[in-house]
């Protein structure tokens, strides 16, 4: 009987275009996604080439002066993203993932984004997470919207009612079989996703799939709850709708929009001023003050000499440190800021799925805020090194020649993120468990009409 | 014309008694509500903001002690953005866009601090404003509304009833539309209301900025828009069988329309015309500076050339003896060729992008969602375009300041060396006399004449629905 009922289902030749047409939409996706790996992976190239190109010019054309010459080297940090980036781009097409830096003021570089259509932007990628989020539910709503209004229109219930004496179960099997045809178009698509992206088996993907069907489970969970308010096929397909409407379009927007207004990020610009002024100003100040300040942070170089006749590499990057100190408490605000906001979206999500669904697709392929802020972070780290491998070379004149310039290759950023399996799964479970246990409830006090 | 208005009203009068019209609308004024709040609250907010920062970085411009004119050319100063007014209406682009740019001698920097960059992935759903709500809301409630208005008369038998009274398919096709495009309006008045609240209780708005001519062309599109909208639900619902098919073709339509074929287009945009990444461009601009000349570079053959015809005008030996101070000449010459460079490839860039998005612009044709979008962002002074006369005027301003200096320099410092350690230099009552940086907003007309396609198309949608019910009202069967 079951595999009958299957048959008869897959067989409706509406289904068989719902399913062509999602596995089309799908394979779409999953070629953007992976362009978008491709593209990734050009600049880091291009970058490579860059910095190996523009190292090599410049101590060609300053082959005495290591202060000069680090005015103009700069060094990549890249933010590689990983495989499944493909398959939830999320913010990872607006941050930039190289940063270019020359070791003056870090604040003054560490912001600049890349260069971006914003049409592009503002309409989104198509990746699979996309097709997953919004659209999967569609599918979802038409497969299950008439499951039993359409045996009472067609008259068909009595029969069952006669024929069965456990009718939920009846219920149950039909939406099962429904579940197992989108299950299994997502792991088609999965699948496709692997061969196509050349996706690694590992634990990420496996978050990412079990993400996706706890996702599909919540929505045949909500379907459930509807159908059984034995409304009739247009009304259960109207409410299904408007949760589809209210989940995916209004709520996650409207969240968006309070979090944009109650935290304005105005530290943002405040260090862009500061740091500005914090440089400029020190070329009309006194040199010992500034030299005094530079020490109070580095008391490591106060041996160096500074004031000799000629002028002094020492002095101007003491000067672009000052930018950077100046300018340091506003930075902090801003990174606080912008934590408060993905702290505030986490919880919202916590009670809607489809937000956490997107959080944490993003969260997985590490194209998240909090990614990108762990990435400015190291950016930090990695300027701060380099200014700590060249400032005894500049302060003491040492011999550019003397310089292993091999060793100056991009550095590529490593993300600690571990995927929480825990805070992904719960809400999810939780929601369908809720779902689930009022459907079924209220099919039973609805008795068996 | 007397059924059609019969009709309309009878339409009108079911609608309007019914439970679901009264939740809908409560819900629609709720949603209405929000949107403006914090369109307002984000408006005022970042406007203020940027107006403050803009001021703080002309304070402390001014405040710059007397000293050599390069100096204040690397010192520099910031260029923010200003909202339009109706962003409030129509965010646009600019939650994507850079809000602030840092201005400085020899080197055009990226725009900043775009919403988007800050912003957790929730973004990713889009946001609410008023815009969206009377574009890709207001029709999904205007299908749920209008779906059944004669599929259900089909099914019940009404219809034939209605036929056989004498009232012929086009004028109960008319009928309906005009009775579902009234409440159309009657959503979309607190829509209208709400900005204009949000207009009046602005103290100022930007001369220039042509909101009140702007805010016409807004409701004119939403108006066709609408029409359209109520067009479609009432042909939809007339062609089909019932008024579940009727839905179902209806949400088919609003899906394609409003979500799948903007994103996909301009998927395919991107994918016909592929642009460079940040780093690709800076490479390819660095190519051509180096081959033109480095003004940094002593031995540049450009340079050396150019000091020697220099000097050989002015009848001198060495750039001592010229009359105006020759590295300021220089850096003025430099300037202008790397702006020359760099512009030309910006401007190669914003081509592709232009090319990717006219993708999208021709698909207005198909799509009316995406021509009133287009053109509602143009209106709003929140699109592409806008965004580039930001950036246009930034560059222009970073380059008259440059050059600025470089003519100071020129003009007021000795060629000889400092004597006594004590560099050249000037008073700073020159820094006060540059002007701040101002964006204005393009005339309308530039607005029309760029965004004309999204104009036209949405005119032309408006018309094709008077052809959609000709087509209809012949095509439609009363069973």
């Amino acid at each position: 009987m079951y595999r009958l009922a299957f048959k008869n289902f897959i067989r409706s030749r509406s289904v068989v275009i719902a399913l062509v047409l999602f596995l089309f939409v799908g394979l779409v996706s999953i070629v953007i996604g992976k362009q978008f790996l491709e593209k990734q992976q050009v600049s880091v190239e291009a970058v490579t080439r860059l910095q190996q190109e523009q190292i090599e010019r410049n101590v060609q054309h300053i082959p005495d002066q290591f202060g000069l010459l680090l005015y103009y080297l700069r060094f990549a940090y890249i933010n590689q993203p990983d495989p499944t980036a493909a398959l939830a781009v999320g913010q990872q097409d607006v941050n930039s993932s190289i940063q270019y830096l020359n070791i003056r003021g870090l604040e003054g570089q560490r912001y600049d984004t890349g260069l971006y259509n914003p049409y592009n932007q503002l309409t989104g990628n198509l990746d699979l997470s996309f097709v997953v989020l919004f659209l999967f539910p569609l599918l979802i709503i038409a497969f299950n919207f008439n499951v039993l209004s359409q045996e009472s229109e067609q008259g068909t219930w009595s029969l069952v009612r006669v024929q069965e004496n456990r009718p939920l179960r009846f219920i149950l099997q039909k939406l099962s079989i429904r579940l197992m045809v989108v299950l299994g178009l997502f792991f088609v698509l999965l699948l496709l996703a692997v061969i196509i992206i050349g996706l690694p088996l590992n634990e990420r993907l496996l978050a990412f799939a079990s993400t996706g069907i706890l996702y599909i489970l919540f929505w045949t969970a909500l379907s459930f709850l509807v159908i059984v308010l034995r409304r009739s096929s247009s009304i259960s397909a109207l409410m299904l709708l408007s949760a589809w409407v209210l989940l995916c379009l209004l709520l996650p927007a409207m969240v968006n929009n309070y979090i944009t207004a109650r935290y304005p990020v105005k530290e943002a610009y405040s260090t862009f001023i500061k740091q500005r002024d914090g440089y400029h100003t020190k070329w009309d100040t006194n040199e010992d003050s500034t030299m005094n300040a530079f020490f109070k942070h580095y008391p490591q170089f106060r041996e160096y000499v500074w004031n000799s006749p000629k002028f002094n590499y020492m002095w101007y990057y003491a000067m672009q440190q000052l930018g950077d100190d100046e300018s340091a408490a506003e930075g902090r605000a801003m990174r606080d800021k912008l934590l408060a906001r993905q702290a505030s979206a986490a919880n919202a999500a916590l009670f809607f799925p489809t937000m956490q669904a997107q959080l944490q697709f993003t969260a997985i392929a590490g194209t998240d805020l909090d990614r990108h802020l762990a990435y400015l972070d190291s950016t930090g780290v990695f300027h701060e090194q380099k200014k700590l491998h060249f400032y005894p070379k500049i302060f003491g004149d040492s011999a550019v020649v003397n310089e292993d310039w091999s060793k100056h290759v991009p550095q590529f950023f490593t993300a600690k993120t571990p995927v929480n399996w825990g805070d992904m799964v719960t809400p999810f479970i939780l929601f369908t468990l809720l779902l689930g246990v009022g459907g079924a409830v209220i099919f039973h006090r609805n008795g068996t009409r | 014309m007397k059924q059609t208005k019969i009709i309309a009203g009878h339409f009108l009068k079911i609608v309007i008694r019914s439970r679901a019209m009264t939740i809908v609308f409560l819900a629609w004024l709720l949603l209405v509500a929000y949107a403006a709040i914090t369109g307002y609250e984000t408006y005022t907010a970042q406007q203020q903001m940027r107006i403050n920062f803009q001021q703080q970085a002309r304070q402390s411009w001014e405040a710059n002690p007397d000293k050599h004119p390069h100096r204040m050319a690397h010192f520099g100063t910031f260029a923010f953005r200003q909202k339009h007014p109706l962003s409030m209406f129509d965010y646009g682009m600019e939650s994507y866009t850079g809000n602030a740019v840092y201005l400085e001698a020899h080197k055009q920097n990226t725009v900043n601090f775009s919403e988007a960059g800050f912003s957790t992935g929730l973004l990713r759903f889009g946001e609410i404003s008023l815009a969206m709500l009377v574009q890709i809301v207001l029709p999904l409630v205007l299908f749920f509304l209008g779906f059944n208005a004669i599929a259900q008369q089909k099914e019940n038998g009404t219809l034939k009833v209605l036929l056989s009274q004498g009232a012929g398919f086009r004028s109960i096709i008319w009928g309906n539309s005009v009775g579902l495009f009234t409440l159309a309006l009657i959503f979309l008045l607190p829509v209208v209301l709400v900005l204009l609240v949000q207009l009046a209780l602005q103290s100022t708005l930007p001369a220039g900025g042509a909101v009140w001519a702007r805010t016409i062309g807004l409701l004119f599109g939403c108006l066709c828009f609408l029409w359209l909208v109520s067009v479609v639900a009432i042909c939809v619902s007339a062609l089909s069988a019932n008024s579940r098919s009727a839905l179902l073709s209806l949400l088919g339509i609003w899906l394609l329309m409003s979500i799948v074929l903007p994103k996909t287009v301009q998927a395919i945009g991107s994918a016909l015309h592929p642009a460079p990444g940040k780093i690709e461009f800076d490479t390819a601009v660095e190519k051509d500076i180096l081959q033109i000349g480095d003004s940094h570079n002593p031995n540049d053959p450009h340079f050396k050339r150019l000091k020697d015809s220099v000097l050989k005008a002015h009848h001198a030996d060495s750039v001592q003896q010229l009359p105006f101070n020759y590295s300021g000449f220089q850096m003025r010459e430099g300037e202008r060729m790397s702006a020359e460079v760099y512009n030309q490839r910006l401007q190669q860039l914003y081509d592709v992008y232009e090319r990717q998005n006219d993708v999208s612009n021709y698909c207005s044709l198909i799509d009316p969602v995406i021509g009133i979008k287009n053109m509602s962002m143009a209106l709003a002074g929140t699109d592409f375009i806008a965004y580039r006369r930001f950036q246009d005027q930034a560059e222009d301003y970073r380059y008259q300041l440059a050059q600025t200096m470089n003519e100071l320099q020129m003009k007021y410092i000795s060629n000889s060396k400092p004597k006594d350690d004590h560099p050249h230099m000037i008073g700073k009552e020159h820094w006060a006399e540059f002007a701040d940086f101002t964006h204005t907003f393009e005339p309308v007309s530039v607005t029309v004449k760029a965004a004309w396609l999204a104009f036209t198309a949405t005119l032309l949608w408006f018309l094709l629905s008077f052809i959609l019910i000709r087509f209809t009202a012949v095509k439609a069967k009363a069973l």
